[in-house]
Parts: structure tokens; C-alpha cells; sequence
């Protein structure tokens, strides 16, 4: 009789301790990450983090970008090259594209990838767009004059591009290798060295999503 | 020059590069065979020429799989092509070499009491299954294979490696020397079927990982529009159909030699 009593006693306890904790995991859940320490990202992290450019250059669709607008909210992905380059840009395109497709779309959606031609004379918006949308679609792909891109790269200290060779068809053309990740507060913490591979996108790019950036 | 093929930084271009290491390992293994053959053979030997032409295929395969394309795509570009090598070095060549040399330069080869021992021990079924198995294995970690193949001596390294696990391995089966006491039929066909199993572990993490395994590959200038992980999916069909079908294909003639053997047998006995 009393076991019965207590069992009766405690249900209601036991139902209100149960709703109490869904909804403290539902609250958890609902909050935002903490933004990752540099040390728990694999990409070089920003001893000062960097500010998002402002600048707008014209799409392979010929629209006019503006970058900072355009890509507010956004984990943003930007990188500077060419589509003659050997290695580093087509390497660096194709592990972010494989695995933006392998990663859950609440985070693949909130990433935004943009490449800036470093060689504005070959790179026409018929060979760019193409070019790029053979790794995803939502690439995008923007031209402009070659001193206005290096103007940008200063911006965000990358070297300036710069040709080699003195055939017209066949030059090759130097650039930084590094891809550049701005994040929802509009600032770089962190940049991506040639060398990174999908595992380490794999792991930073939900990171740099899900956290809490101090937007501003 | 480069004298063995290792990955380089460098787009792939079809246009055609010597090895110098491939050409003279050609060399040697043809001079060895032929010049040992003329220097060592005795009248008696002469009867027994040996298979010439195997041993010259054997050889070709050899050359095929380590000099250009086939050797800087493995080496730099290409999973997929990476394993052709592997099945060609481990599984196509060592059968053609043991059966295309004649019995007795194999017993000059291991004249020498060291020689014999060390033949009789790696020759053990068991001691060459472990020893084949984990060269195998160590040849595919990720470690080994980006640590080693962007060097020509690492690379070379790998090949060799892979090259002397194929004959130990297929020693037991296609060996000639009586007094290595090969197995019987069922022996051989159950150590051939029990080799198809351990190959499907790298192969399974080939074809189904997620993201490349292989640093090397993945960072590799690209070829053509393949992706890193459909080129390793590629690797793991490789690796296990092509060697199954291989070692499949041996345990069925040798599963009707056995049956003719037997058949023989009673037809004398009757």
C-alpha cells in the first residue's frame, strides 16, 4: 500500500523532472556555440582577426557583387586565382566542393565560397563561369581589373598577383594559396594554407558556422 | 633525369620522361636470368631450358608497371593507377618470373647454406602468407604511403617491396623445388582463397571512405575532372576485383590440375 502511494506520489514528479530536462536540452540546443579557440581549428588562425573587404566586382553572369553585402551572414570563403593554375586553385576548389556535398545542409548552406580572378585578361566570364561550376554551381566566380584585385589582396595582406612568362596563351600566374574564411561577425579569424585537406574543411567549417560570432 | 618515378608538384603532362632505374632494373633482371643461365648451366642443365618467354613477359610487366605513364601517374596522380602497379608488382610479375626460371639456377640460386635456409623459411605457407599480408598492409598505411612515394628511393623502396612479397607469396604455390616441399593441391587453393580476405580491409577503406585517405593524391595537380575520392573508390574496385579475379582464376587451374593429378593417379593404380 504505501509502495503504491509513493509510485502515485512520484509520477507527477517524475513527468515534471522529464519535461524539465527535454527542455533544458531543447535550450541547449538552441544556443549557439562558443566560438572555437584557435587551437581548436585546423587553419592558421589571425593573431588579429581581419576585416571583411568592401568591394563589388562583376560576376561571370555579368551582375555586380557586393561582396560585404552579399556574403553578410555567411561563412565566407574567399580565395584569389586563376582557371589556367596547375594545381592550387583547382585542388583547393575541388576539397572545399566535395565536402560541402558530404556535410548537413544547415551547415552547407550557410557557407558561401567566392573566387576573385588573379588573370583578368584569360579568365572571361564564358571560361570562369564554367570553370567553377564544374566544382558546385554556387560558386562564385568575380572579375575585375587586375589592380583593383590586388588592391584587395593588400587589404587582407596577401602578396599581389603577379605573371610570369611572356607568351600570351601560356603564362603562368603567382598568387596567394591561401583561402580566407570570414565568419558571420564579418571578420577572418582564420586562413587556409594550400595543403588543407577535405578532413580539416570537414572539421572547421561546421565550427565556423554553428558558433556565436559577435556580429557587428 | 629522374631514375625512379616518385610524385612531383608539377602538372601532368603526356609528354614522355626516361627512368633511368626502370631501364637498368630491366637490365639486370634480364642479364641475370640469360648470362647466369649461359655461365652456371651444365650439359645436364641444358635439358631443361626453363620457360624463357614467361620469364621475359614477367619482366615486360615489370617494366610496364614502373616506366612512364604508368609509373609517375601511380607515383603522383593517381590512387587508382597506384594500385594497377600493386596488382602488376605483387601479382602479375612474380608467377611469370618463378615459372620462367629453370629449376636448377634456382638451386644454384640457394646453393649456399644461408640462401637455402632463409628459402626454406620464407617459403613456409604460413611464414609467407604473414610476410605478403603485412607488406601489404604497411604498403597502404597512410604514413608509408605519403612519407615514401614522394621520394625516387622511397618509391623504389615500395615497388621492391611489393615485387619480393609477390614471389614469396606465390612461392607456395607455383614454387618448382621439390626440396622446398611445396603443398599439396588442397593446401595450395586453400592458402590462394584465404589470401582474397585480407586484401578486402584496405580495399573496403578505399572504396568507402568518406574523404581521401591519401594526402598525396588528394593534394595531387588533377587529371581530367576525377575526383580524389572517386579515384581511391576506383583503387578499392581495383584492389579487389582485379586481385580476387587473379588469385580466383590460379585456385581454378590449380583445383583441375589437382583433378587431372588424381584422375592419373587412379587411371595408374586401375
Amino acid at each position: 500500500m504505501a509502495n503504491k502511494r509513493s509510485n502515485t506520489m512520484m509520477k507527477p514528479f517524475g513527468r515534471l523532472s522529464i519535461t524539465s530536462m527535454i527542455a533544458v536540452i531543447g535550450a541547449a540546443a538552441c544556443i549557439p556555440d562558443a566560438p572555437p579557440r584557435p587551437d581548436e581549428l585546423r587553419g592558421t588562425s589571425y593573431p588579429a582577426p581581419l576585416e571583411k573587404p568592401d568591394f563589388s566586382l562583376i560576376r561571370t553572369n555579368g551582375d555586380t557583387f557586393d561582396f560585404r553585402a552579399e556574403t553578410d551572414g555567411f561563412v565566407t570563403l574567399l580565395f584569389f586565382g586563376y582557371t589556367h593554375c596547375p594545381d592550387v586553385c583547382p585542388i583547393h576548389m575541388a576539397n572545399i566542393a566535395a565536402v560541402l556535398r558530404n556535410l548537413p545542409p544547415d551547415v552547407s548552406r550557410a557557407v558561401k565560397v567566392v573566387m576573385v580572378s588573379t588573370d583578368p585578361d584569360r579568365d572571361t566570364p564564358d571560361r570562369f563561369g564554367p570553370w567553377l561550376a564544374q566544382f558546385d554551381p554556387s560558386f562564385v566566380g568575380l572579375i575585375g581589373p587586375i589592380e583593383e584585385v590586388n588592391a584587395i589582396q593588400s587589404r587582407l595582406q596577401l602578396p599581389p598577383a603577379s605573371k610570369y612568362g611572356d607568351d600570351p596563351g601560356s603564362y603562368t600566374v603567382g598568387h596567394s594559396a591561401r583561402v580566407i574564411a570570414f565568419t558571420a561577425d564579418n571578420r577572418a579569424h582564420v586562413s587556409y594554407p594550400f595543403g588543407t585537406r577535405q578532413n580539416d574543411w570537414a572539421h572547421d567549417l561546421p565550427l565556423l558556422v554553428k558558433a556565436e560570432w559577435e556580429t557587428r | 633525369m629522374n631514375w625512379w618515378c616518385a610524385a612531383q608538384d608539377t602538372a601532368w603532362s603526356w609528354t614522355w620522361q626516361p627512368y633511368a632505374g626502370v631501364w637498368l632494373m630491366v637490365v639486370v633482371l634480364l642479364g641475370a636470368r640469360f648470362l647466369l643461365a649461359r655461365v652456371w648451366s651444365t650439359a645436364a642443365d641444358s635439358n631443361e631450358p626453363g620457360r624463357p618467354l614467361l620469364y621475359v613477359v614477367g619482366v615486360f610487366i615489370l617494366w610496364t608497371a614502373a616506366d612512364w605513364p604508368i609509373g609517375p601517374l601511380g607515383a603522383g596522380y593517381l590512387l587508382s593507377v597506384h594500385t594497377v602497379q600493386y596488382i602488376l608488382f605483387a601479382f602479375v610479375a612474380p608467377p611469370l618470373l618463378i615459372a620462367g626460371t629453370p629449376k636448377w639456377l634456382w638451386r644454384r640460386l640457394i646453393q649456399p647454406d644461408w640462401a637455402f635456409k632463409t628459402a626454406w623459411t620464407l617459403t613456409r605457407p604460413l611464414v609467407a602468407f604473414l610476410f605478403f599480408n603485412v607488406v601489404l598492409l604497411a604498403t597502404h598505411l597512410p604514413s608509408v604511403v605519403d612519407g615514401l612515394t614522394a621520394s625516387q628511393l622511397g618509391s623504389f623502396a615500395v615497388d621492391m617491396s611489393w615485387l619480393g612479397a609477390g614471389i614469396v607469396f606465390w612461392w607456395p604455390i607455383l614454387g618448382p623445388l621439390p626440396e622446398l616441399k611445396p603443398m599439396p593441391y588442397p593446401g595450395r587453393i586453400v592458402y590462394l582463397i584465404a589470401n582474397v580476405f585480407i586484401p578486402t580491409v584496405p580495399a573496403a577503406f578505399l572504396t568507402y571512405a568518406r574523404y581521401p585517405i591519401y594526402a598525396l593524391y588528394e593534394l595531387a595537380p588533377p587529371i581530367n575532372n576525377l575526383t580524389a575520392v572517386e579515384d581511391q573508390q576506383i583503387a578499392g574496385m581495383i584492389m579487389k576485383i582485379v586481385g580476387g579475379f587473379i588469385v580466383f582464376g590460379i585456385a581454378s587451374v590449380l583445383f583441375f590440375k589437382w583433378a587431372s593429378h588424381e584422375e592419373r593417379a587412379e587411371t595408374e593404380q586401375a
